[in-house]
């Protein structure tokens, strides 16, 4: 019997490897969003165009380094990963490569896309000001710029600068304003934190809500998140802050989770298909709102919830910036002692 | 004496089967050592001057704090049970291993999560009592917390070792002390201490390790560790040379924390050994000193077992099991492939081990060492050098398909077959342990009797040794299934198209802070590992 289990389980094992080959039009994605609502706009997708998805997750830096070292024989055919930073790193790398089609054109806007048409936008997330409804007159607010002004003296709560969110939002303002201000700025904020970097952003609005400090940095759609969130302590905990989009002198940094076409790529045309769709009025609402994230395609509203947070201007980069400045960012992080 | 010699060498055959898995288990560590020798990458100059010593203070506190108080709760726990009789003793022999059950990283965001301010424990003093208190007694995710997390579901290795050793060695020793009238406290402190130190620093340098390689915890609570910089550096800015050196100077650190341990021993050996191997008769407890060791021993295993999993069934509630047919394909997967890729490796530790018990005690010694390499470099490091020899067997493969002209294109970088080589790279070491272990327990004189009766070295292994080590495979199968179903790294990594285990799964949604959604995939998980750990603790009873 036991042997009769054991040899089971081996056979098993190798009729599921073989499996993995066989299918006809087909194409393989290397993703690091894993909601369900994906699967669903997959599985209409392959409806509509007869083209097998097959999905890779993983951690993005981690998909990235895979597709590097697989070299021309990477199976992968598109690349979806969160932010512009990462997606300038796998340019870099040498992994995507350049496509342009009027669709992408339109659908697309250009500064939400790489400035070769090496990767595209998919969804737009906004790097923001939360504040306490209780402490804060939110008339107080302003830029980015002003989160250093003694005023806000060990009340900021920001996470670590190993995340890439921070660095991008510190490339944007290597960007705008040169490295020199950007460093400054980064001390500043330092000096103003009220707890060692630590948590998620999540975790940010969360101290903000039990006094811990009056302001978080984090991206909007983890706000979407806990609204929506089966722990009525964290609803609570939403209800009580307020989201602030800087503005002033420059707006709100914005940034994008998006996709390219991998260099060799071996079902170039699904792929571009993919792209297409992805960005397409159609899937647009659904992929964009299951993470709570604005749609990068003009003719697509976001959701209620997105819309009664209102309207708001935005840093005036192409992304790729983001990318460019992304070493500089981390190097000053190290410099002033952001961990 | 020299027919014996010659009649206990190995065949051929064995040897040169072990000889290819060996190479098979070392190309992809060679693959990365090799990187070490290049230019220092490019990262390398501003890493050394701005981070190095951040990462050195935090591993080398996280570490030895870790080592310490894990060999300290793990000897007092196998002492408590080995020598006194309470009620409930027989039940916690086995329940103080299950925190073993428990990955860290699940841990972690248990603990976090029901001490956070939007946690049950905080609502609950909020809503009742209008309690407000400061977030500084609520704060987990700092070095003390991460120490904690890992001394709670990492102590069993020294538990386990421990007790095993005590259980066969200190019968005769404890009773004359007993009889010469010392108090326990002097009996624990002046003789099982020193006696089980090898079992106790065995055990706690697994458990060293294990931090050193973990990345789930200290990513989660922000802590910059060697682990989190060779991720940083690697993945991040794609600086492959700088983050081998890294993960070379981690290893550095284990190696002075044993070395340490042995400039203390000295030059004394602390063994014992006697023939005439019985349990320990335990002392029953009475009064307030049952109380105490009930205290102890049950407090740990609220802690380390019992509290995160009701509080992963009260999510799991509160998600009102959200996809219960998904928790069942996952929970599939990852029976399958723990239980087939723990088939292989065993398989693969019996041919070793059976060849180095047939060779010289230097060639054997090396074999171990060879095994283990695996378990001490970090799982990404590992990750990435078996990437690199899979794609260059795919190239090989390539060519010979070519050059025959067969079709079949077959390309293992993208199968299963790179992920179940590399967890025996990884965790060969374990079963070849086990396996080890298993062959000492038996001893040689039947091995020699067969060979001597003109049976040959094949067919003696067939029908003399297999059978006798069915305890030891069995043990060794579930304890390398364990640590693949708890597998995170290497599984992210180096998976294939459209698969998903129940700790990647967990770790996705747990890492997304959808913690609910997590229960239900970490309870199945903590199920089957618990149900593991049942079975070799109740296997071994039987045979007694």
């Amino acid at each position: 019997m036991k042997k009769l289990i054991i040899v089971t389980i081996i056979i098993s094992i190798f009729v599921g490897l073989g499996t993995a080959a066989a299918a006809a039009e087909e194409v393989n994605l290397y993703t690091n969003r894993h909601y369900d609502t994906d699967e669903e706009i997959l599985n209409r997708f392959t409806e509509e165009t007869g083209i097998e998805v097959n999905v890779l997750k993983g951690d993005s830096d981690q998909l990235i380094e895979r597709i590097a070292r697989e070299g021309k024989n990477s199976p992968a055919d598109v690349l979806i990963t969160a932010d512009a930073g990462r997606l300038h790193r796998a340019k870099e790398r040498d992994i995507l490569q350049s496509v342009s089609t009027e669709t992408l054109t339109q659908n697309v806007p250009a500064n939400l896309r790489d400035e070769d048409n090496y990767w595209y936008g998919l969804t737009i997330r906004g790097r923001v000001i939360v504040y306490s409804k209780d402490r804060v007159d939110p008339e107080d607010l302003a830029g980015y710029g002003d989160l250093t002004s003694d005023q806000w003296q060990d009340k900021i709560l920001v996470r670590s600068s190993e995340n890439i969110y921070n660095q991008s939002l510190l490339a944007s303002l290597v960007s705008i304003y040169g490295e020199e201000w950007a460093e400054d700025w980064a001390a500043g904020i330092v000096d103003n934190m009220a707890r060692k970097p630590q948590g998620n952003d999540r975790a940010q609005a969360t101290a903000v809500a039990a006094g811990e400090g009056d302001l978080a940095i984090m991206n909007t759609y983890y706000l979407g998140k806990m609204i929506n969130s089966d722990n009525p302590a964290e609803v609570e905990v939403a209800e009580n802050v307020g989201i602030h989009f800087p503005d002033g002198e420059n707006g709100t940094h914005i940034n994008v989770s998006g996709a390219g076409v991998v260099k060799n790529a071996p079902n170039k045309d699904n792929a571009v298909k993919l792209l297409e769709y992805l960005s397409s009025a159609l899937a647009q609402k659904f992929f964009a709102s299951a993470n709570y994230e604005y749609p990068v395609n003009p003719e697509v509203e976001a959701s209620e919830l997105l819309q009664s947070w209102g309207d708001f201007e935005t840093q005036n980069i192409n992304l790729t910036e983001l990318g460019i400045h992304n070493q500089t960012a981390v190097r000053i992080f190290n410099r002033v002692g952001w961990q | 004496m020299q027919l014996l010699k010659k009649l206990k060498k190995a065949s051929p055959g064995w040897f040169l089967l072990t000889v290819g898995i060996i190479i098979l288990l070392l190309i992809p560590n060679l693959n990365i050592i090799i990187n070490l020798f290049g230019e220092a990458g490019e990262n390398w100059e501003h890493v050394r001057n701005y981070l190095l010593v951040n990462y050195f203070q935090n591993s080398l506190i996280l570490v030895l704090a870790t080592g310490l108080l894990a060999a300290f709760l793990g000897a007092g726990l196998a002492w408590v049970i080995a020598a006194y009789n309470f009620p409930g003793r027989d039940f916690l022999s086995w329940g103080l291993i299950l925190p073993l059950a428990i990955p860290p990283y699940i841990g972690a965001y248990v603990y976090q999560g029901m001490f956070s301010y939007t946690g049950p424990l905080q609502t609950f003093l909020r809503n009742k009592f209008q309690l407000r208190l400061s977030q500084q007694y609520f704060d987990f995710m700092n070095i003390r917390g991460a120490i904690f997390i890992y001394t709670i579901f990492l102590f069993p290795y020294v538990f386990l070792m421990t007790r095993a050793f005590l259980s066969k060695q200190s019968a005769s020793l404890l009773e004359s002390s007993r009889l010469l009238g010392k108090s326990d406290n002097t009996i624990f402190f002046k003789i099982i201490l020193p006696l089980s130190r090898g079992a106790v620093v065995a055990g706690s340098s697994l458990v060293m390790m294990e931090v050193l390689n973990d990345y789930g915890v200290v990513k989660y609570f922000g802590i910059s560790t060697f682990t989190t910089a060779i991720f940083k550096s690697w993945f991040g800015m794609g600086d492959l040379p700088t983050s081998v050196r890294l993960a070379v100077m981690a290893m550095l650190v284990i190696f002075v924390v044993l070395f340490i341990e042995k400039l203390l021993r000295g030059g004394r050996k602390y063994s014992y050994s006697t023939s005439n191997i019985r349990p320990v008769s335990r002392r029953k407890l009475e009064g307030s000193r049952k109380v105490l060791a009930q205290l102890f021993t049950y407090g740990v295993f609220f802690f380390g077992f019992l509290l995160p999993t009701v509080q992963l069934l009260y999510w799991s509630f509160l998600s009102r099991g959200g996809g219960l047919m998904e928790t069942l394909h996952f929970a599939f997967t990852s029976f399958l492939t723990g239980g087939g890729a723990a088939v292989l490796i065993l398989t693969g530790a019996v041919i070793i081990a059976t060849t180095a018990r047939m060779s010289s005690n230097f060639v054997s010694n090396l074999l171990a060492r060879i095994t283990i390499l695996g378990y001490s470099i970090p799982g990404a490091v590992i990750a990435v050098g078996v990437l690199l020899f899979m794609l260059q067997l795919d190239g090989v493969l390539s060519f010979l398909q070519t050059g025959f002209g067969i079709e079949a294109n077959v390309v293992l970088s993208s199968t299963l077959v790179m992920l179940i080589f590399a967890y025996a790279v990884r965790f060969m070491g374990i079963a070849f342990n086990s396996v080890n272990s298993g062959y000492e327990k038996i001893g040689e004189s039947y091995f020699e009797a067969s060979r001597t009766l003109g049976k040959g070295v094949t067919e003696t292994f067939f029908k003399i040794d297999l059978p006798m080590l069915k305890p030891a495979l069995m043990s060794g199968f579930l304890l390398v299934f364990i640590e693949i179903m708890k597998e995170l790294p290497l599984t992210m990594i180096l998976r294939p198209f459209n698969f998903d285990t129940l700790a990647t799964k967990a770790f996705e949604y747990a890492s997304d802070e959808m913690i609910y959604r997590a229960a239900d995939l970490s309870l199945v998980l903590i199920f089957f590992s618990a149900a593991a750990i049942y079975l070799i603790t109740h296997h071994r009873r039987r045979k007694k």
